[in-house]
């Protein structure tokens, strides 16, 4: 029996760029999850991660006719991704705070959780906090390199720097993550 | 290899995204180093830790939102297409009975005719020349535009007064120059491509054309460039031929101005 592969995302987005704007909704149910999980970590707050993955759809939809031929779907949407949240760290003028686990973890997985030991939620508090100490930077280039659907060079070209700079500021914000992390699981109070 | 560079490489390591031979010389560091060996170790707990941590999920609010988003584009674009293709249907009723009356004309009226092919070249030079006048009239601000009065008003009062002509269902030529104004002078973006959507509605007149024409080599921002080239495209405007093939070859150009630019010449 013969089936037909889905529509690639690339193949998706020359079609909404062609007029076909229903397209942007199979994208939205693609990718909307990663890139706000993505968001929600970045800004640790919920209602900014939500309101920014809004306005990177509809600035797909405006700028759909600068969608290129042989881009990259996923690498385009974190380029625009990257420029909103720009864009509400400058309006709220403020660095982003430490996010609250619990609620960023509260639609997570409701089947899953209830299996959760509390040493892991503990240990995933940790690691909230951690990476709410990092530098807005640090924490965007650390986010993007381990999105598993960009390459490193992807993630170069989002943040506009060379594969070896972007290799080597991922490489420090892990170490910086990694000694948050440690210090504040010798002292959570720290 | 040094430390340094392993250090640097052993992200890639530990998702598995180097090639065999770099993996073969980054692993072959490692246990010969003891603390590049420890920070392995430590930076692997780290990214696994990190992978774990459970994805926050959006509420059902979002969905709506982008589907209202994306339903009111569809909206936007329909009215366009429908704007585009009556300005187009208008411009081939023009073509079409151009041939059909020149000739009974000059058939029935004979020698008569030649006044009247000779009134109808007259005034389509008389077009070309008023049109040529005001792009000289938009590139010279000051005859036609008060600038001094407008700027002093804030810039939610001149988006209120653009938004309010674009309501008007007949608008006169006061109007019109000033939608063209405002696309050509207004120091915000928000106020121009509210100023260009509303002059979609009366793309059909020349003026109107010419005037978008004539704003776009001035036109500072990227985006409301992109936004005149489109209605250029749309409205099927041959003039532009010319300064879009400029933009093209522009280096200094945004490389999506650029792009819209030769993407408007095709359709041209």
């Amino acid at each position: 029996m013969e089936t037909d592969a889905p529509p690639s995302d690339h193949e998706l987005m020359l079609a909404v760029r062609d007029g076909d704007l229903d397209r942007m909704g199979d994208l939205f149910e693609r990718h909307h999850g990663p890139l706000f999980g993505y968001l929600a970590k970045l800004t640790g707050d919920r209602s900014a991660a939500e309101d920014i993955t809004q306005v990177v759809f509809q600035r797909m939809l405006k700028y759909r006719h600068t969608y290129r031929d042989g881009g990259s779907f996923t690498a385009w949407m974190y380029h625009l991704a990257r420029r909103c949240a720009s864009d509400h760290f400058r309006k709220s003028l403020t660095a982003p705070v430490a996010v609250d686990p619990s609620e960023l973890e509260r639609h997570a997985d409701e089947s899953s959780r209830a299996d959760e030991s509390a040493a892991i939620r503990d240990d995933h508090a940790l690691l909230h906090r951690a990476l709410g100490l990092l530098d807005r930077d640090d924490r965007e280039v650390l986010l993007l390199s381990r999105l598993q659907e960009l390459s490193f060079a992807e993630v170069a070209g989002i943040l506009e720097c060379s594969v070896g700079a972007a290799r080597v500021r991922a490489h420090r914000a892990l170490r910086t993550l990694r000694d948050h992390y440690l210090q504040l699981q010798k002292d959570p109070t720290s | 290899m040094n430390c340094q560079t392993c250090h640097e490489r052993m992200t890639e390591l530990a998702d598995a995204k180097l090639d065999p031979e770099t993996a073969a010389l980054v692993r072959a560091h490692i246990e010969g180093c003891p603390d590049c060996r420890r920070e392995f170790e430590s930076l692997s707990q780290t990214l696994e830790a990190l992978d774990k941590l459970p994805a926050a999920a959006p509420s059902h609010r979002l969905r709506a939102r982008v589907m209202g988003d994306i339903e009111a584009e569809k909206l936007t674009l329909r009215r366009h297409a429908g704007w585009a293709s009556s300005i187009r249907a208008a411009a081939d009723s023009r073509r079409d009975r151009r041939p059909s009356w020149v000739p009974i004309l000059l058939q029935s009226l004979g020698a008569c005719a030649l006044l009247v092919a000779g009134f109808a070249l007259g005034e389509r030079n008389a077009t070309q020349r008023q049109l040529a006048d005001l792009r000289a009239r938009v590139d010279t601000m000051s005859q036609l535009f008060d600038q001094s009065v407008l700027q002093k008003r804030a810039t939610g009062e001149r988006l209120e007064s653009v938004l309010a002509a674009a309501a008007t269902q007949k608008p006169d030529e006061r109007l019109i120059d000033g939608l063209i104004n405002s696309l050509a002078f207004d120091t915000s973006v928000n106020v121009r491509l509210n100023a260009l959507n509303a002059l979609y509605l009366h793309a059909d007149q020349d003026v109107v054309r010419a005037g978008v024409l004539a704003c776009l080599p001035r036109e500072p921002n990227p985006l409301v460039q992109v936004a005149m080239i489109d209605f250029l495209a749309a409205t099927r405007d041959r003039e532009a031929a010319t300064e879009l093939r400029k933009l093209v070859v522009d280096s200094r150009a945004d490389a999506d101005v650029r792009e819209s630019a030769r993407r408007a010449i095709d359709q041209l």
